[in-house]
């Protein structure tokens, strides 16, 4: 290659490298500078035009980049160029791949190979340039070709890793399967294979055509000494004879497995599998190896076809092999063979061979020996709601007399709290009289203040011992406020949190559940804050921004929400772009398996329906910022494309790829998805603790929903119906406009985009009109309709807008006196926003309506405002068209009139909610003491104990707790937690108040014109 | 009970009980893969039986001579599964394989020089600091470059502490 001697894309190196190091060290312009200089001497080197291109793209200046790399790659492509070399290319690679053009940055790849069949680097280069853009069969061709030309393993790998991805990706990819084995064995057969790796994707690649024993002959051959570990051996050993149906074998590797590492659940596991032979646990291929992991949740039928006596003697060879394992654990840290135990003497009592103490023992067990551990209920959690109400009760019995609780030891304290555990686990608190409960909540408040001397002297970054004390108490309370509803209780949730982080300020659990109630008692200010506390960032983004973001989206902090858009937005296209690459580098660094599953993780996180969501929201977001502003929302809509693209990703094909990556573990349990909220249910009395187990538990395990992928597509077809509105009132509002083809397509469109709508809310277009007819009218209830009241409204501020250009009647006339698409407008908003702050509800109420009264305000009026406003702008007079002396045009009086009865409509309506706004706007030591007064009863029952335990421990002096726990202290103050709700509560206002002010001064500056044209 | 197994991509989303916690760093992408597909043997989950992620451990190999080294680059358990020797487990783990797969001579990790539990932890697991490198962390905070001898070096070698703390751009690898 040229840059072996001296030269570097055909030009000497020291020419070239005070450029390099200009752009390492971004200084541009004198890159540039530079760069055109050199680009004198050698104006037609492709080597300097892409070091340009590279520069301006690096200046934001993408259209100029493009247009010198076209300008290299055609001087590359013609026929007379000396210096051909992978320098240029892979620096118009890197260009092209910036300006989103992997297509252009292949093609000269392409063209290089041809022209240089046998080159090596080039051919790497193109298998990279087909790995970006995601073409397995290329790849694989690429690959074959360059194992033809140098006979290395890794390209045969290559190949047969492209042919896995197509397996994986693309339909009747399985015939491929045959070939990838072929080739292999040709390859072994001759030189052997030399990397771990490619040993297990042969293996894999035997797997999945079920040639297990073939692939247990490979493994116990000389190639099995490739693979590193001799576990992870035993492992694919085990699961291959599983798969072949040799369970005794399989079972004795497992065996061996746990002999060695007597821990490892997943083996524990497939072991029990092999020897009852039934399904569930039995090791699967490693395609789902990740994805669905045995569960041994009950109740399961027993999916085995051995016979009482035999299934009774293999769980007793079980159950010694297991006790073995456990008479060798010197560590006593080891807790598998003892939940092994467990698990064994469930099978006996399922298949009821087992007297059902052994099974309630071997648990009780468990318990002497882990109870202390934090996990010791999580871990046993699925055994604990096989227990009768009896065992329950001897259970926890046994575990308060397993400790002296006169004593303060960390080891009582754990126990202390599993106990608590249990019981929440098992729903008993569900069960307990609101006085009990009171106090359980204050034992645990107790019990964490007595417990902080066992803590002094540990690191403040390390985590106390008893902190779960507060998450479940605060967990109590809440539950309270369900039973009661007694906001008190409440407040106290939240006291007892704040005071935990007051002791110690880092710990991440108290902050998620504040997040959650703040958001739910109307201060999401400080739930925001907190939230920024926890610093969710990078892949943190797509797993828990759920825990702030839907509260977030339905407040007026618009800009806040924005930027977390934004920071969302970012990760994900940043990382979607640079995945290719790191699949190239899995690639060089023979890495097979992660080739496979980052390419898996890519299709994943593509495919998250918070993607698409926040991509619609992000758009929807910008357009509430900028509604008053007609330029600036045009502007916005056209940056992406009039909304089309969003359309077309809300396809149905697309949606039913949609995955769901939250993390939906650490959210509380009356949230336990983002919409779901059991606290604006009413608590039934009557259920059983059982009952609302499964019911939290229901939810837990997935966020999909059909509601949830209804919204995302809603929200995608918004901003194109936002635009059609705009665009079709614009160009229907002026008489002289030919009803011409630009308006028949846009009218076209909106019907389509109207009817998948109405159909995300549950509803044919017809019937959606007469629902929003019915309530326009009265004649239908809108609370009927509360959950979608908003995407009602904002139905009918679209269907006004089609109406107004519609050729066909839009809105069915009953008679003369029927209301106009307008009105029907006006009356909805006025309707739903007066029912809305009629309620009355005062503000500090959990729940409250001032999320929906935002999104009322910041969607269907705003889009409504958006109509008028290009209506409006469409009569005022068009310079050029009157000089020409046209048709004079005249303003739609009968059109214009309805629009200034809707605009007064609009202001009527927005001042009713400032005058509200005011209202519950009281002065700050008045809500103060409105909402001190909650937590002063008096009485022994009832909220108001728990402040005043807390407000008595942080001043006492406590000579045991140490300097740093009496310091953190003295500043706790139950009035300032208070205060700041209040404060939170009043900035939400305040906020929703400047939108409606922005929006009067519009509508008042939109009245005038319209007065004036009218008159 | 605890299924010890190579990370993987899909545990990036389920790993936000060990990741939220305050002295848990939360790299970017390109950080998390990079290691995956360079060193895929040196970076491990420990999961739950009911799948949820426990802890993990990251990790490298590298160097030349007799300065080739596993290298810990984080290991980190969630709250409620402390206290059981987890981390331990884990750092095990990685000497294992950095000594009989990839004969390095010893293994290091960099700590906070302010981390009190986590440098008393390493130096129950046979740690020993062998330097400080001075404002390692952004700029601010000195760190401590920690050392265990693995059985290639047979005479201790490579923990024998340096006299005097050096900066970072006097080390040896990123």
């Amino acid at each position: 290659m040229a840059s072996k001697f001296g030269l570097a894309g055909g030009i000497p190196e020291r020419r070239v490298r005070p450029i390099w190091d200009a752009v390492d060290s971004r200084q541009y312009k004198a890159a540039l500078k530079l760069c055109t200089a050199l680009l004198a001497k050698h104006p037609t080197s492709p080597y300097v035009l892409a070091l340009k291109g590279l520069i301006l793209e690096r200046m934001g200046k993408p259209d100029e980049a493009l247009s010198v790399c076209l300008n290299a790659k055609e001087l590359l492509c013609s026929d007379n160029i000396f210096h051909f070399d992978d320098l240029t290319l892979s620096t118009l690679q890197i260009v092209f791949q910036r300006l989103e053009r992997l297509d252009l940055a292949t093609s000269c790849y392409e063209y290089a190979c041809t022209k240089y069949p046998n080159n090596l680097e080039l051919m790497m280069g193109l298998f990279n340039c087909y790995v970006r853009e995601y073409s397995y069969v290329k790849q694989q061709q690429t690959a074959i070709k360059m194992y033809k030309t140098v006979g290395e393993e890794r390209f045969l790998l290559w190949a047969v890793c492209s042919i896995q991805l197509q397996v994986r990706f693309s339909s009747g990819g399985e015939k491929l399967l045959p070939l990838a084995e072929a080739l292999l064995k040709k390859h072994i057969t001759s030189h052997s294979l030399h990397e771990p790796e490619a040993l297990a994707l042969y293996i894999s690649i035997l797997e999945q055509q079920s040639k297990y024993d073939a692939a247990l002959e490979v493994l116990s051959g000389d190639l099995g000494s490739l693979m590193g570990r001799e576990e992870e051996k035993l492992r694919l050993q085990g699961r291959l004879l599983a798969q072949a149906c040799n369970y005794a074998a399989a079972s004795e590797i497992y065996q061996k497995i746990l002999e060695s590492c007597p821990d490892d659940w997943e083996s524990f596991l497939h072991y029990l599998g092999c020897l009852l032979e039934h399904g569930l646990n039995l090791p699967k291929s490693r395609a789902s190896e990740h994805t669905s992991l045995l569960s041994v949740d009950s109740p399961l039928a027993l999916k085995t076809s051995l016979s009482k006596e035999l299934v009774e003697s293999r769980l007793a060879n079980a159950l010694s092999f297991v006790q073995k394992l456990q008479g060798n654990d010197t560590s006593e840290c080891v807790r598998g063979p003892h939940l092994a135990n467990i698990e064994i003497e469930r099978q006996r009592r399922l298949s009821g061979n087992s007297t059902d103490r052994n099974f309630f023992e071997a648990l009780v067990n468990y318990f002497h020996r882990f109870g202390h551990l934090s996990c010791a209920p999580s871990d046993v959690e699925i055994y604990l709601h096989m227990l009768s109400n009896d065992e329950i009760t001897e259970l926890l019995d046994t575990i308060s007399r397993s400790f002296d609780t006169s004593s303060l030891s960390v080891k009582g304290l754990g126990l202390t709290i599993t106990s608590f555990k249990v019981q929440e686990l098992l729903g008993i608190f569900f069960s307990k009289s609101t006085t009990e409960l009171q106090s359980i909540a204050k034992g645990m408040v107790e019990t964490f203040y007595k417990s902080l001397p066992l803590s002094r002297d540990l690191d403040p970054q390390e985590s106390m011992h008893g902190e779960e004390l507060l998450c479940m108490a605060s967990s109590i309370l809440v539950q309270l406020f369900w039973r009661t509803r007694n906001l008190g209780y409440l407040i106290e949730a939240i006291l007892v949190l704040e005071f935990g982080l007051t002791v110690r300020k880092y710990v991440w659990q108290y902050k998620v559940i504040l997040v959650h109630l703040y958001s739910y008692l109307g201060a999401l200010p400080l739930a925001y804050r907190w939230y920024v506390t926890l610093e969710v960032k990078n892949i943190l983004l797509e797993s828990a921004s759920h825990h702030i973001l839907p509260q977030m989206l339905s407040s007026p902090l618009l800009q806040q929400t924005a930027d977390l858009v934004k920071d969302y937005l970012k990760f994900m296209d940043d990382h979607l772009k640079e995945s290719a690459d790191l699949t190239c580098l899995a690639y060089r660094h023979r890495t097979y398996s992660k080739v496979i599953e980052f390419v898996q993780f890519k299709e994943r996180l593509q495919h998250s329906m918070q993607y698409l969501s926040m991509r619609s929201d992000s758009i929807i977001l910008s357009l509430k910022q900028k509604a008053e502003s007609l330029e600036e929302v045009e502007s916005i809509i056209e940056n992406v494309n009039h909304g089309s693209r969003l359309v077309e990703l809300s396809n149905r094909d697309n949606m039913e790829q949609f995955t769901f990556n939250e993390d939906l573990q650490a959210r509380p349990w009356w949230t336990p998805t983002t919409n779901v909220n059991f606290l604006s249910e009413p608590f039934d009395e009557g259920s059983s603790p059982a009952c609302f187990r499964a019911k939290v538990f229901e939810h837990k395990s997935i966020e999909k929903d059909d509601p949830k992928i209804k919204d995302a597509e809603r929200k995608s077809l918004l901003p194109r119906i936002v635009y059609l509105s705009m665009h079709g009132c614009a160009s229907s509002f002026r008489e002289t406009e030919p009803n011409g083809s630009g308006l028949g397509t846009d009218a076209a469109e909106m019907k389509p985009l109207l009817e998948k709508y109405a159909r995300s809310i549950g509803y044919s277009i017809d019937d959606a009109l007469s629902v929003i007819l019915g309530m326009s009218s009265g004649k239908k209830s809108v609370k009927d309709f509360a959950p979608d009241i908003v995407s009602w409204m904002s139905f009918a501020v679209f269907i006004n807008a089609w109406n107004l250009w519609s050729n066909e009647s839009v809105i069915p006339k009953a008679d003369q006196s029927s209301p106009s698409s307008w009105q029907i407008v006006d009356s909805l908003v006025k309707i739903c926003i007066e029912q809305l702050i009629d309620a009355n509800r005062t503000l500090t109420s959990p729940g409250n309506s001032i999320p929906v009264l935002v999104q009322m305000i910041t969607e269907p009026i705003s889009w409504h405002l958006l109509v008028i406003q290009s209506c409006v702008r469409s009569m005022a007079p068009q310079g050029k068209k009157k000089k020409k002396g046209g048709p004079s045009e005249r303003p739609n009086i009968p059109r214009l009139q309805a629009t200034q009865r809707s605009v007064q409509c609009m202001i009527e309506t927005l001042r009713s909610v400032q005058s509200w706004l005011s209202d519950q706007t009281r002065p700050e030591e008045q809500a103060l003491d409105i909402l001190m007064s909650y937590l002063q009863g008096g009485s022994d029952d009832g909220p108001g104990q728990i402040p005043c335990i807390l407000e008595e421990n942080s001043a006492r002096h406590n000579p045991e707790l140490g300097e740093r726990f009496a310091q953190s202290l003295e500043t706790w103050s139950s009035a300032g937690v208070i205060r700041r709700i209040v404060g939170a509560e009043k900035e939400l206002l305040v906020e929703l108040k400047k939108i409606c002010d922005s929006k009067l001064k519009l509508l008042g500056s939109v009245s005038a014109s319209l007065s004036s044209a009218l008159h | 009970m605890t299924t010890i197994r190579r990370f993987c991509c899909d545990d990036l989303l389920r790993f936000s009980s060990v990741n939220l916690d305050h002295l848990t760093e939360t790299f970017n992408m390109s950080f998390y893969m990079t290691y995956m597909a360079r060193w895929p043997d040196y970076f491990h989950a420990a999961v739950s039986p009911g799948d949820r992620v426990m802890g993990y451990i990251m990790g490298k190999v590298e160097g030349q001579g007799e300065s080739w080294h596993g290298h810990v680059t984080a290991v980190s358990v969630a709250s409620e599964f402390r206290r059981q020797k987890l981390a331990k487990k884990l750092m095990n783990l990685l000497e294992e394989i950095s000594d009989k797969m990839d004969k390095a001579y010893f293994v290091d990790l960099f700590v906070r020089a302010s981390n009190m539990p986590a440098i008393r932890m390493y130096e129950k697991l046979g740690y020993v600091v062998y330097r400080r490198v001075l404002r390692y962390y952004s700029g601010e905070e000195d760190g401590l470059d920690m050392r265990k001898a693995l059985s290639q070096d047979v005479e201790k070698k490579s923990i024998i502490p340096l006299k005097r703390p050096i900066t970072p751009d006097e080390l040896e690898y990123d």
